[in-house]
């Protein structure tokens, strides 16, 4: 048998051709994504959602209908389409106009809902579906063996893909697309009705998605989750290839495909993790991607007013803070108020970063989850004490914020979002397989020895007191931080990034050590989580912890001290009392998500507090100064 | 060569530009410019549209890279330096679109660029009121701009000749040496104009300004010296009275409706 390089040749082979279907599938969702970018300025994070609805309603109606599979490679993508068409209409819409990251935050929630509701009706396990009969068997090409369902993938994405960039890229009707994209009010001038092309274009790029769904079924299990873990290896393609051009997208989906094929024949374990390593090394060597043209919004500046400076001590919240904890095991079960605690403690330092730096990471789990691990590691196996297997813990999650943010800022806005939830996603898979983590189970029996090697904190009081001393000193380091000089610099980085390098400030040494600073905190989180609640989890490296945090901040009230302690209590509440719900919690997630972006863009605190300006200001007459909390441009 | 190198080490001139030339896809936007802003002097660059003085003052403050040539401050080649850097040589900018930091108070506006300054911007944990007399220093130049009473408004609610007060403010702060201006008064009434061409000449004493603007009488009232650019090169250089009179300027200029 012939070897290349040790691996059998028909291995290698049987790699390749696996990695160029999986690439083609990457091409077509990085294509479709580009294109809606392109468009209209938001990244789908419905995106996967839809390419599963493409797979599952193929399934559907197959099981159902009796409808077969050529069929269905026309009606899936027609029905998916007309809901993403009727989504602009009505919900995306509104959008325009805003701060790119309510676009992304809006199909986020909106893909929690529809991967949560599908994942309660059909379970999560995976449903065969049948290779149609004209596909099935194979030809033997003499050097490897070829399933002639691979072989129509492959053809097939191929010409949708270049179908796609041939309707762009040379047709009329692309060249009014192009044109919209650079200047929608002059071609509106030439009596092009703009907003109905748009919403035909969102519906084209998630029909696309659609399509890739439908294609997969027979390649992949049908599952609600088949599109999420996909959509994250498909943002960091599109990280690589840069959005700009369609036919980069094309060529890096396939390329990224054939990486991860010679990968798995030559060194397995790194598969999965690859496209992120590539994804780095583009980010060091050619930050704008291997096709982008420009970098995005280098200069530029959003005009952003916020909540101003509390020109009021902080003490006093500090000390109502105290005062709550302390009486709160009286009420309530002490287990809630440490879990709340520590997910307030991991949102402020989310808030950190997202709030005062207006870099919004959708990363964060890793820093959380990672810290855990190490934390657990060193005291259980390492025999630490608490406390310095929390100080190891943090500086893990400290070193891992240094790294991971000095290559994320290099870019800016929903391209910072997307390299986070790519490294995150690397971490993810680096816990699952590592040896010390435990995989599926985690790290179990983290013992929670003794305090400075005196106090035992087997103790339930002295377990809850030791997690409230953390949770009110990391919340007040966060408040000095932000009120501090360097707070004060951040701000204005965050604000107008270029005056801010044209007053000498090397805003990227400012951003990276905010980020670092935010990394640590919510490493320290984590660390104290795996003392408290004894185990490590992948759970807490998971994507979706990402969101979760993402959605208490949010929730609570981006930018605003008490807002994000005030979401976490809020949505760790949720979680323990609706438990019964199950896999509902999920779809209640999103749903807050979308009611959030839609209606309540500045979160509780902050529509509390502009209420309560806005009522001030009519009963004494005098004039706001603070103005409205206008996101965006 | 040896007589070119003897003027770019001129003393006479901060800053200096060496066949300055930048592309945009296969266009000349500048072709080999070799512009010279003498010490201590207000110099305007003017033009019509699509002239490249936009681009000339983009590539003199580090937002455009030069395809070609060299620029030096000091007799420094500092054709490869950041925006950052070229603040801490003394060259500070202004923006077209007025560039405060909408989110921060006006006090806070200032402080920010004195932090820079002082060098306190790296402390993590302490407040700024207690600092070095940042506040008082910042307190200070708001009275002289006569913004102390807007101290406390959020910069993003100010009026637009208020923002461009406060940018000049801010800049100000810096105490820089060269102070390069993106057509200061893009935008203005003409009491705002007044105000500013007054703060203009207030700040340039002791100081190099380069200014674009299209507004004549701004250039004539400010500009000691002025260089006229029309499709990415030099036309014509001189005082106000010689440009005007130049045959070549009244070409560029002819038929439109600058004055």
């Amino acid at each position: 048998m012939t070897t290349i390089f040790g691996v059998p040749s028909a291995v290698l082979f049987g790699q390749l051709l696996l990695g160029l279907v999986n690439g083609a599938f990457y091409a077509m969702l990085s294509l479709g994504l580009a294109v809606i970018f392109g468009m209209m300025n938001i990244v789908n994070f419905a995106h996967g959602a839809q390419y599963m609805m493409g797979a599952m309603l193929a399934w559907l109606l197959l099981n159902f209908l009796g409808v077969g599979y050529w069929w269905a490679l026309i009606l899936a993508p027609m029905a998916v389409g007309l809901g993403g068409v009727v989504l602009e209409r009505f919900l995306l819409r509104r959008l325009y106009g805003l701060d790119h990251l309510y676009g992304m935050l809006l199909t986020f929630g909106l893909a929690l809902m529809v991967q949560g509701a599908l994942g309660n009706w059909f379970g999560s396990s995976g449903q065969p579906y049948a290779i149609p009969a004209e596909l099935t068997g194979g030809r033997n090409l003499g050097f490897m063996f070829l399933p002639n369902y691979r072989a129509w993938v492959l053809v097939a994405s191929l010409v949708v893909c270049l179908g796609t960039w041939y309707v762009i890229e040379r047709t009329r009707l692309g060249a009014y697309l192009r044109a919209a994209t650079e200047n929608p009010v002059l071609v509106q001038a030439f009596g092009i009705r703009v907003p109905r092309m748009i919403m035909l274009t969102y519906g084209a790029g998630v029909a696309l998605a659609a399509l890739a769904g439908a294609l997969a079924a027979p390649v992949y299990q049908v599952s609600p989750s088949m599109g999420a873990d996909l959509l994250i290896v498909v943002f960091a393609v599109v990280v690589i290839g840069g959005m700009g051009s369609i036919m980069g997208s094309i060529v890096t989906g396939f390329l990224v495909g054939l990486i991860e094929g010679v990968t798995k024949a030559y060194y397995p374990e790194l598969s999965g993790t690859v496209v992120f390593v590539v994804m780095a090394v583009v980010l060091m060597l050619r930050p704008a991607g291997l096709f982008g043209a420009k970098l995005d919004g280098a200069g530029g500046h959003q005009e952003a007013t916020e909540a101003p400076r509390s020109s009021s001590p902080r003490a006093h919240i500090v000390l109502a803070l105290a005062a709550i904890m302390a009486v709160a095991p009286l009420v309530v079960y002490p287990g809630f108020m440490m879990k709340a605690m520590i997910f307030a403690l991991f949102a402020c330092a989310f808030n950190l970063i997202a709030g005062y730096g207006r870099l919004v990471s959708f990363g964060h789990a890793m820093f959380l989850g990672s810290a855990g691990y190490v934390c657990g590691h060193a005291a259980k196996v390492w025999a630490l004490t608490p406390e310095l297997a929390i100080l190891t813990g943090t500086a893990t999650a400290a070193l891992l914020g240094l790294v991971s943010g000095w290559l994320a800022i290099r870019r800016s806005g929903i391209y910072f979002a997307m390299v986070t939830l790519a490294f995150a996603q690397m971490i993810y898979f680096v816990a699952l397989q590592a040896p010390f983590t435990g995989g599926e189970n985690g790290l179990q029996g983290v013992p929670r020895g003794m305090l400075f090697g005196l106090i035992d904190l087997s103790k339930p009081v002295n377990l809850y007191v030791f997690v409230t001393v953390i949770f009110l000193a990391g919340f007040v380091l966060i408040m000095r931080l932000v009120d501090s000089p360097f707070g004060q610099v951040l701000r204005a980085i965050s604000n107008h990034e270029a005056r801010a390098q044209s007053l000498g400030f090397e805003t990227d040494r400012y951003k990276c050590l905010a980020f670092t600073l935010s990394a640590a905190l919510a490493g320290l989180a984590g660390s104290t989580k795996a003392i408290v609640t004894q185990i490590a989890t992948l759970t807490d490296a998971h994507w979706s912890m990402s969101g979760e945090v993402l959605l208490m901040t949010f929730l609570g009230g981006v930018g605003t001290p008490l807002g994000p302690v005030i979401g976490a209590f809020v949505v760790v509440a949720m979680q323990n009392y609706l438990a019964g719900v199950g896999q509902w919690v999920a779809v209640i997630h999103g749903l807050i998500f979308a009611v959030c972006v839609l209606a309540f863009r500045r979160g509780i605190v902050g529509e509390v507090s502009a209420w309560w300006h806005h009522r001030g200001s009519r009963g004494s007459g005098a004039v706001p100064s603070t103005g409205q909390a206008v996101p965006g441009k | 060569m040896a007589e070119a190198a003897e003027r770019i080490d001129d003393p006479r001139f901060v800053l200096q530009t060496r066949d300055l030339t930048r592309q945009f896809d296969g266009f000349f936007a500048l072709r080999k410019v070799n512009f010279r802003l003498a010490r201590d002097s207000v110099h305007a660059v003017i033009g019509p549209n699509g002239a490249g003085k936009t681009t000339l003052f983009n590539l003199l403050t580090k937002h455009l890279a030069p395809s070609e040539g060299a620029i030096l401050h000091d007799g420094e080649d500092v054709t490869r330096l950041k925006m950052p850097a070229m603040a801490k040589r003394g060259v500070v900018r202004s923006f077209q679109i007025s560039a405060v930091f909408a989110g921060l108070t006006v006090q806070e506006n200032v402080e920010v660029a004195l932090l820079r300054g002082s060098g306190l911007a790296w402390n993590l944990l302490g407040r700024i009121s207690k600092q070095s007399g940042v506040a008082e220093r910042a307190a200070a130049l708001l009275r002289r701009f006569g913004l102390a009473e807007h101290a406390e408004t959020m910069a993003g609610n100010l009026s637009y000749g208020r923002k461009r007060v406060l940018e000049l403010a801010t800049t100000l702060a810096l105490e820089p040496k060269v102070l390069l201006l993106d057509e200061p008064m893009a935008g203005l009434g003409r009491e705002d104009i007044g105000r500013v061409t007054a703060l203009i000449q207030q700040a340039r004493r002791g100081r190099t300004v380069l200014l674009v603007e299209h507004n004549m009488n701004v250039v004539a009232e400010l500009a000691d010296r002025i260089t006229v650019m029309v499709r990415g090169e030099i036309a014509a250089e001189g005082s106000y009275a010689e440009v005007a009179a130049n045959p070549a300027v009244i070409t560029a200029y002819t038929g439109r409706a600058h004055g």
